[in-house]
Formats: structure tokens, C-alpha cells, sequence
């Protein structure tokens, strides 16, 4: 063996046996910290008192939280899209601009896009700005943020920190927007109201912390509604249902929660019913009838448990004066519920109900459409699974998409006698709003990724939509 | 020149003899490739193709075995980890705990765990499992479809004519190398 050799061989050895050293030396160490399973107690969580639903509350969250300003401006005047269903909850386009019946190869044109935090959050508008209520996953916390329709830049944001584990992403709700206040309901019931236009903060309100809000499962999918400048909420717990004066933040008044129903995912619809202006709301436990008239404000005056599931997210919806039209997925199915007056006094009860093999709704709320009502069917709809339907209010089908043509959980929108369709993992389907059955127009991928669970808008002929991770403006406008 | 003729003869007999000493190497090696290539194909292992597998609940009640060899597995990184987890829960259990009545599982086989809030982690107890899938419809069809049912190796005898394979009606069996004896969703 020559020098060199002895002496690489020499340097060798020294460095194994300084490593291996080194390892018995740092394995013959205590750990820092024992090492065990992760799991809670569960029996003496509860006797504690902390099991429970710990996704909201008990933290001490700052919903004024912090404000920035960017370079965006509002587009200007524009047709408004202020909460969730659009104005009149409908989640029909009103007055709509011609719109497209085809679409160029590669989809409708994008406007713009932008990033968002996991979630479904959708868009409001209001003159010429777009409202979402995100989730910011880098500060933690509910994020606000406005762009202008016209260019997709931010204007400004106002976040509060929340940390929120994903659970099917993050955000989930859509903002209420008038021309003075804006009000969010974050996925822990964080409620927020700000000025509209400057993001002046108004006032907040923890849920889970003042009113024992059992946060529903995968967090809250209730949006807030404002009518005549009181924000209306269903927080469930020790109040059934509240109005809060917007300016003020004072609650002026609330519905007592006797039976404690639970906040389900369904919003608050205003309807009105026998001429009596009513907010309709499903919660976990029942559906129930409040007094929206001046003078008997946050009245209870009707309640059924016929309708009740293990989960609620479709919103109510109104077939007529008398009759509202419910549904759910997860094995619930749907139900056609009379509201009856006898004097002044009114009362619930089913015309009839479906199963949900024969009719149901699993995550968005169905639209009622030239006297006939269209959703897509639950996964649990056995031969009909995730087909587009349309029905009859007496319980009939009129026609289905065919076995070919199935969705998922993703929304649907009617414009222009259309209707737009955006499938779980970003495309877009475009069929008649017709009685005589399933036309399709276009399709199109129109978002990059998948989940596309969120609301959408329309507005002046630019569609808002997104999926788990982007919000695009898509012009759908006829040219 | 008899001797010449003689000469010839023989080297045709050592040609002859060579010859067909050569040609049975040869079949002697053409049998055994043959006899090997068929060793080789029979090292395989019958398996559930889970994105055919329609959840009939035959897995359960075909097997030769009993229990059934065909075990729910987790596969933990596409499950949500969520506190109603369909898989577990049958559509209308009255309260989201443990008790029997709210089990979608008929033979408690499936162990639910906190984990910290909101995260639950669900375990299959394979002694405890039956293969009926009734866990694993429901899981695909509400939730991420994280359960799934596989053949355990350990449990199944690999009959040559399994009687689930035969059975089932969406054709999910196949066979596969001894090497790679599940079928995992990614």
C-alpha cells in the first residue's frame, strides 16, 4: 500500500468511526420532550367540559383584525350580485345582457383571475366590486378582500386572525353587501360588518362565544342576509334566530331557541308567505318561519321537525305563497311543506315528501324556474345519481341529463333562459333553461382544479366562479 | 478401402448418435424454459381491483373461508379525517358516538379515534371485518373514498378458481404478480 493510500484510508476510518460516535452519542440521549400518541381523552374531555365542537369560541379572535389598501379601483356602475343567490335569492339573473349560446374552443374568454385560499367562498358585487370573504392561509385568518369586476386587482382587504385546520378547504361563505354595510359570516361564525366602501370596520360578533353556536360540520355554510339595514343571522344556541342593526351592532332583536336547534349549512330566505314577510330558515332539528314585518320583528311563527337530516345545505326555497319546497342530500331526500294561516296564527306541515332516490339536493339549493324545480341529484340517487333534473312542484319529473351527463356538487345558475353548470372539477356545461328537456349547448373546462364547489355570480355578462384554489371572471357575454 | 468404408460408417454412427444427443439437450431444454415459464405465470395472487368493485357485499359471503379473506383497508392519506364520517355513521344515526345503533358497520369493525379537533381517525380492525363493503360504498359515495377492500394474503388460501372471482359481477378480481400482491388507489 503506498502513502497516499494508508493516509485516505487513515482519513476514512477516522470520519466512520467520528460518525458513529457521533450516532451513539445522540441516541444514548434523553428525548426533549416524551414522545405519545396523540389522542385526547375523550371521557374526561367531557367531564371537563371542553368536548365539544372547539372550532370556534373560547379563543379571544379580534374581528376588527387589520386593513390594507391596494391599487385597485371599482369598475364603476354595474348590475349587483349583493348576497347569496343574488338579490332576490332566486339564483336566477334578472334582466340580463344577451349571453352566449357557444363558446370559442378553450372556453368563454377570462377576464381575470386570482388566487384565493382553499375553500368555496363565492363573490357578491356591488358597483363594479367583488366581494369574497377568503381564507388567507399564510397570516391565518378570514380574509375580506374586494377587487374590481373590471380587472380582477384587489382594492382593499380587512382580515382578522382565525386559525382554521382544512377540513374540504377553508372558507365556505358568501358576503352580504348594501350600499353602506358589508357582512360576513367566516367558516367558525366570525361574524363581521364593515362600511362597503371604505372597509371601515363596524362591528363583530363571536357565534360560538355569545350565543353557544354548535359550529355545524366541515364549518358553517350559512350566509348572512341584511334587510333594511339589520343583519340577519341564525346563530342556533341560546337564540334560534337575531337581527343586528348594521350601524350599531346592537342586537335588536332575537327568536329564543327553546327546542336548541343547531345552526345547520342552509341560509336565511326571505319570503313571503300568506302576505306576511317571513325568513325561512332549516336548521338541524327543523324548519322554521320568523316574522321579518315591523311589528312583530324575530316572531316565531311556525316550526315543523317533519323535515329534518344529518346534514342541511340546500337553502329553502319558495314555490308560491303557501308552499316551500326542501331538500337534502345524504340520505334525507325532499319535502313539499304548506304554510297554513287561520287567523292570524300560522302552522307547517308536509304535502309530501321524497325520497332520495326520487328527488334530492346534496350541496347547492335547487332553482324554482318557469313553475318547475332544477337540481342535481345526490350521490345516493341510486340509477339518477348526479343527474340534472327538473321537476314538477307536484313531485314529477319531467326530464333528466341521461346516464351520460352527470355532475357533482359543484353550482348551477340560470341567465338569459340558460343555465350553467360547473361540475366538481371544473367544467362548465351549458344547457336550455327548457321544460322540454336536456339541451346542451357548450361545454368547457373553465377552472384549472377541482372542488369547484363555490357559489357563482353573474353580472353584466361576466360569470364568477371558482374552484379550490382560483376565482376567474369569465365573459359569457354574447358578441 | 474397407477400412475406409468402415471409417465412414462410423463417423456417421458418431454423427447420428451426436446428433440426437444434441436434440435431446435441446428438448431437455425447451421442456425446462417451458416447464420454468409456467412456474413463473402461477406466482400470482388473486386481488379486488377496487376502482371496479361496485361494493356488492359478495366478497363477505362467497369466500371459502370464514370470515372472508377480503379486509376493508384505510387508506389514510385521501381520508378526511372527518368527525361525520359516512363510512362509519349510518345516514341517520341520531348522535355521532360509538353506540351500535349508529354504526354503519355490522360487526364493530371499525375503531373511531380523536385526534385533535376537528380530525377523527378511523381504523380498520381486520379481526374483526367481515368484507361485507358496506362501509365502503357509503365512504365512496359521500366521502373521499379512502376505504376499500383488498384480498389479505395472509388469510387467503389462493385457490385456483376463487369463488368471489366468480361471483362478482363487475369483473374487479384479477390476478396479480406475487410481487406486487395489492392494489392501491394513489
Amino acid at each position: 500500500m503506498t502513502k497516499q493510500a494508508g493516509i485516505s484510508m487513515g482519513i476514512v476510518t477516522a470520519v466512520v468511526l467520528a460518525a458513529g460516535y457521533g450516532m451513539y452519542f445522540w441516541m444514548t440521549l434523553e428525548p426533549v420532550l416524551p414522545v405519545g400518541v396523540r389522542y385526547a381523552d375523550v371521557e374526561a374531555e367531557i367531564d371537563a367540559g371542553t368536548w365539544g365542537n372547539k372550532s370556534g369560541g373560547g379563543e379571544d379572535v379580534n374581528i376588527e383584525g387589520t386593513f390594507k389598501m391596494f391599487e385597485g379601483e371599482a369598475a364603476g356602475e354595474s348590475q349587483s350580485w349583493s348576497n347569496f343567490r343574488g338579490e332576490d335569492f332566486s339564483n336566477v339573473v334578472k334582466n340580463s345582457v344577451p349571453l352566449a349560446n357557444s363558446w370559442p374552443e378553450g372556453g368563454p374568454p377570462v377576464m381575470w383571475k386570482v388566487k384565493l385560499g382553499e375553500g368555496h367562498g363565492g363573490a357578491a358585487v356591488l358597483d363594479g366590486r367583488v366581494y369574497i370573504l377568503d381564507y388567507d392561509e399564510e397570516e391565518k385568518g378570514d380574509a375580506l378582500r374586494v377587487f374590481s369586476l373590471k380587472t380582477g386587482e384587489e382594492i382593499w382587504r380587512r382580515w382578522y386572525k382565525a386559525p382554521t385546520k382544512r377540513n374540504h378547504g377553508v372558507s365556505r361563505t358568501v358576503p352580504a353587501v348594501t350600499e353602506k354595510y358589508t357582512v360576513t359570516i367566516g367558516p367558525r361564525c366570525y361574524t363581521m360588518c364593515v362600511d362597503t366602501e371604505t372597509g371601515e370596520y363596524r362591528w363583530g360578533i363571536d357565534m360560538v362565544a355569545d350565543y353557544g353556536t354548535d359550529v355545524p360540520l366541515w364549518y358553517t355554510g350559512q350566509n348572512p342576509i341584511i334587510d333594511n339595514g339589520v343583519a340577519v343571522l341564525a346563530p342556533g344556541g341560546t337564540a334560534l334566530m337575531m337581527g343586528v342593526d348594521c350601524e350599531t351592532g346592537e342586537v335588536v332583536w332575537e327568536t329564543p331557541n327553546p327546542d336548541k336547534w343547531r345552526m345547520s349549512h342552509s341560509s336565511i330566505i326571505p319570503m313571503t308567505l300568506h302576505g306576511k314577510r317571513t325568513y325561512v330558515y332549516c336548521t338541524m332539528g327543523g324548519v322554521v318561519g320568523v316574522s321579518a314585518e315591523p311589528e312583530d320583528l324575530g316572531t316565531l311563527l311556525w316550526k315543523s321537525n317533519e323535515w329534518s337530516g344529518s346534514v342541511i345545505s340546500p337553502s329553502p326555497v319558495q314555490i308560491d305563497e303557501s308552499r316551500i319546497f326542501l331538500t337534502a342530500g345524504y340520505g334525507t331526500g325532499s319535502m313539499m311543506m304548506e304554510v297554513k294561516k287561520e287567523g292570524d296564527a300560522f302552522s307547517a306541515a308536509p304535502i309530501y315528501a321524497l325520497s332520495v332516490k326520487e328527488f334530492g339536493c346534496e350541496q347547492q339549493t335547487p332553482i324554482f324556474y318557469k313553475e318547475n324545480i332544477f337540481a342535481i341529484m345526490p350521490k345516493d340517487a341510486a340509477a339518477l345519481r348526479g343527474q340534472f333534473v327538473c321537476m314538477n312542484p307536484d313531485g314529477k319529473l319531467v326530464w333528466t341529463s341521461g346516464q351520460t351527463e352527470r355532475y357533482g356538487l359543484g353550482p348551477f345558475l340560470i341567465a338569459d333562459d340558460k343555465i350553467f353548470i360547473l361540475n366538481d372539477n371544473g367544467i362548465m356545461t351549458l344547457i336550455n333553461a327548457s321544460l322540454e328537456g336536456f339541451t346542451k349547448l357548450a361545454e368547457s373546462r373553465v377552472v384549472p382544479g377541482h372542488d369547484a364547489w363555490g357559489p357563482m355570480a353573474l353580472v353584466d355578462g361576466l360569470l364568477l366562479l371558482r374552484d379550490s384554489k382560483y376565482m376567474l371572471c369569465l365573459d359569457v357575454r354574447a358578441h | 478401402m474397407a477400412d475406409e468404408t468402415k471409417s465412414k460408417v462410423m463417423e456417421r454412427m458418431e454423427f447420428i448418435r451426436s446428433s440426437l444427443g444434441k436434440f435431446a439437450a435441446l428438448m431437455l431444454g425447451l421442456v425446462s424454459a417451458l416447464a420454468a415459464r409456467g412456474a413463473k405465470k402461477n406466482n400470482t395472487l388473486w386481488q379486488i381491483d377496487p376502482f371496479k368493485c361496485t361494493q356488492c357485499e359478495k366478497c363477505a359471503t362467497e369466500c371459502v373461508i370464514d370470515p372472508s379473506a377480503v379486509k376493508c383497508v384505510q387508506q389514510y392519506p385521501i381520508c378526511g379525517y372527518c368527525r361525520l364520517c359516512f363510512g362509519y355513521f349510518t345516514p341517520t344515526a341520531p348522535k355521532l358516538t360509538s353506540a351500535a345503533e349508529n354504526q354503519l358497520c355490522p360487526t364493530n369493525a371499525i375503531e373511531r379515534l380523536f385526534v385533535e379537533d376537528p380530525y377523527w381517525e378511523y381504523n380498520i380492525l381486520e379481526d374483526q371485518c367481515i368484507g361485507c363493503a358496506k362501509c365502503v360504498k357509503a365512504c365512496e359515495m359521500f366521502g373521499n373514498a379512502s376505504f376499500y377492500l383488498q384480498v389479505r394474503h395472509d388469510l387467503c388460501v389462493n385457490c385456483n378458481n376463487c369463488s368471489i372471482a366468480m361471483a362478482c359481477p363487475s369483473d374487479a378480481w384479477e390476478r396479480v404478480p406475487i410481487d406486487q400482491p395489492y392494489i392501491l388507489k394513489a
